[in-house]
């Protein structure tokens, strides 16, 4: 582990100086277009629709198909020319269109910002600007990981489908891309912070300058990625990946385990195990059961179970080869079973983090951790998973990913009771007796404190979940009082942050206790917006001195 | 019953000329069923009136809702941040940085114009940040917007 990075820093070295001569990628400053394959990559759903047609017209008639559709797949079966026709013309169009798509969908990188626009109806502009990059994701869905393509994700801070995406890339030339934007990202907030010119030529003329680069801090641990590229005629230079240390890996057994213990699973178990009893206990007759079960049709069970299956396959694929790694361009993850995704989440970007433990998984003590990150939406929830599952252990690593310094003496203590403990201890602030009304399971469990640079919010008996909002990162507080709470002198205390899985939220805590954590909280958070800066992370997470 | 006062800002409260143009708008919806029902009971049985009855118990209950709570809804402006209260049944106090506020809206419908007042916005990055006024006069709405805008940019963080 340790060895690693030296290993990936002379790796990058050498590889930098046959890059001149091997065939290699920058960012366009000009408009560009894709790769020309992109058309085909994205045209294959035609193949959903003449395989379900063919579904159709095989199914046995117990499953109880649509007799509509069945008919009508019979009628184009029966003349195999004219389907034939028909699928070739339907993918002939698809692929033209998305031929044409293709053409009018052009990128570059401009002075302060990453430029898309596209469609042919409606025309789209939309630009990223890398001050406010939020995070860059490979994604490579599985036809593209055949045959080596890749689709480059930038997500920036500013609501539903704000960010750009690339599709399709060469797998190397989206890595190369991602790895300019992050380190021109960095390049220009560093020259906005020291009240310079921020615009990308202005940040690679500053790299280019020798001795300037080593003091002013635009290399990177070592080997710097903008000189580099800076140092080297323009177009032949590939800026290398900054080295990265894994930190943590999920392994697959684990994986598995965590989905056999999962709500879900046993009830997929539980169901044929209740009918057995059923059997057993009354007197039925198994025959009939089967009967009925074979009798519904399989096109009506079939959904349910595809929701079923839905679930575990995005379990299965969201912590498929899971690995955390740190880099100084920020935290790095990646996983995926067939559809592959590395996501490179800047310092600093992370807005909150949850911490979930359901029932099943309390004997192993295994939790699993999720973050929010403006620009991802709400309904991806695996590409907000910062530790699918894992021990506490794990769990106390990746908060100390995303926020090195808790501002506590004793951050393992601390988080550890705010994960399990409950009642006052460790400074929390518990809900009182008089939320028995509303929680009677766990009102000894709901507890909130601040530490120095964060907020944790503790709640649940059965299922564990604790929060942890920095106090910088905290976008606006709510108190809310209904009437029965009013009654029992509680209040309920909001956090809001940016869109995601976690929503922080302290309920029923005494009025008093509310009102005192509102007005320290946004004092707090007052403090906290005005020493943030994301060079102190990379120096707490060891990256920098 | 002790609840949220600002320390160093007074709450101000919003215009009570928004309770005239709720009235209205409640009026507006309610009103045409009401009519609908009493003409309705003229023309068939008197019983459909008592309909009519429940439905004038119901305005009026709602009439007074609605002058509890524009009542209740007020703002401070702090040193670091915006508070707003709002809501008698079910109360919230929310506190936005101006650091933290993306952009700020003023927008008054043909109603709340005539009555000359507008509502003032504000947006966070996040969707749960719901700050509204209502019902802010419109020369303090514009000067209320510019004082926010100019605060934000001056405290401005990124996220």
């Amino acid at each position: 582990m340790t060895g690693e990075p030296e290993a990936a820093d002379t790796g990058a070295l050498e590889r930098s100086v046959p890059a001149a001569r091997r065939t290699v990628y920058r960012a366009p400053r000009d408009w560009h277009r894709l790769h020309p394959i992109s058309p085909l990559l994205g045209g294959w759903a035609v193949l959903g629709v003449v395989g379900s047609v063919m579904l159709y017209n095989y199914a046995p008639s117990w499953s109880g198909p649509d007799e509509y559709a069945v008919e009508i797949a019979h009628a184009l079966t029966n003349s195999i020319g004219w389907f034939a026709l028909g699928a070739f013309v339907i993918l002939g169009v698809t692929i033209g269109f998305g031929y044409l798509q293709w053409r009018v969908n052009q990128y570059r990188l401009g002075d302060e910002a990453v430029h898309q626009r596209k469609g042919i109806v409606f025309r789209q502009q939309r630009q990223a600007r890398l001050d406010r990059l939020q995070a860059v994701d490979v994604v490579q869905p599985l036809l593209a990981r055949i045959f080596g393509f890749a689709v480059l994700r930038i997500e920036v801070a500013g609501g539903e489908n704000s960010g750009i995406a690339l599709e399709y890339l060469r797998l190397g030339d989206a890595e190369a891309m991602r790895n300019e934007l992050l380190a021109l990202a960095a390049g220009v907030k560093r020259a906005k912070a020291a009240g310079e010119e921020a615009t990308v030529d202005a940040v690679a003329a500053q790299a280019r300058r020798p001795g300037q680069a080593a003091d002013a801090g635009v290399a990177y641990a070592g080997e710097a990625s903008l000189r580099d590229i800076a140092g080297m005629p323009e177009g032949e230079a590939e800026t290398p990946a900054a080295p990265e240390r894994e930190v943590y890996a999920v392994p697959l057994s684990r994986l598995a385990l965590s989905i056999v213990l999962s709500g879900p699973f046993l009830f997929i178990v539980a169901v044929p195990a209740l009918v057995g009893i059923a059997v057993l206990a009354l007197p039925l007759d198994l025959g009939d059961i089967l009967a009925v079960t074979v009798g519904a049709s399989l096109f009506t069970v079939l959904p349910a179970a595809f929701a079923l299956l839905g679930f575990f396959w995005s379990r299965v694929n969201s912590g498929f080869g899971f690995k955390a790694a740190l880099s100084a361009d920020g935290i790095r993850l990646r996983h995926g079973a067939l559809e592959t995704r590395r996501q490179t989440v800047p310092p600093g970007r992370v807005q909150a983090v949850r911490f979930h433990q359901t029932l099943l998984w309390r004997r192993k003590d295994w939790w699993r951790v999720t973050i929010n990150v403006a620009g991802y939406q709400d309904d991806q929830e695996n590409v907000s998973t910062l530790l699918p599952v894992g021990s506490r252990q794990d769990a106390l690593t990746a908060l100390w990913l995303v926020l090195p310094d808790l501002g506590d003496p004793d951050p393992a203590g601390t988080v550890s009771t705010a994960l399990s403990g409950s009642g006052d201890e460790h400074g929390f602030i518990p809900s009182p007796k008089r939320a028995r009304l509303f929680d009677p399971l766990q009102w000894r469990q709901r507890g909130v404190r601040a530490t120095d640079r964060a907020l944790l919010i503790r709640r649940g008996r059965l299922s564990r979940e604790m929060f942890v909002v920095p106090h910088e990162r905290t976008q606006s507080l709510q108190l809310q009082q209904g009437v029965l709470q009013r009654r029992r002198g509680l209040a309920t205390f909001v956090v809001h942050s940016t869109n995601g899985p976690v929503k922080p939220v302290a309920e029923h805590l005494d009025v008093d206790d509310a009102l005192a954590l509102l007005d320290s909280q946004a004092q707090r958070a007052a403090e906290g917006r005005r020493r943030q800066t994301p060079e102190q992370w990379m120096s707490a997470v060891g990256i920098r001195d | 019953m002790t609840w949220f006062e600002p320390d160093d800002a007074p709450w101000q409260y919003v215009s009570r000329t928004l309770i005239y143009a709720r009235l209205i708008t409640m009026a507006l919806w309610w009103g045409i069923p009401l009519i609908g029902l009493i003409v309705l009971g003229a023309l068939t049985s008197p019983w459909v009136w008592a309909g009519a009855g429940a439905l004038l118990i119901a305005m009026i209950w709602s009439a007074w809702v609605i002058v509890r709570q524009v009542t209740a809804h007020a703002w401070a402006e702090r040193e670091d941040d915006l508070v707003v209260k709002r809501g008698r049944i079910l109360r919230t106090v929310t506190v936005v940085p101006y650091g933290r506020m993306q952009y700020v809206e003023v927008e008054s419908g043909p109603l709340a114009r005539a009555f000359g007042i507008a509502r003032v916005q504000l947006h966070t990055a996040s969707p749960g940040t719901d700050a509204n006024i209502a019902g802010v006069p419109e020369a303090e709405a514009a000067r209320l917007r510019d004082r926010l805008t100019s605060r934000g940019e001056a405290q401005l963080a990124g996220l």
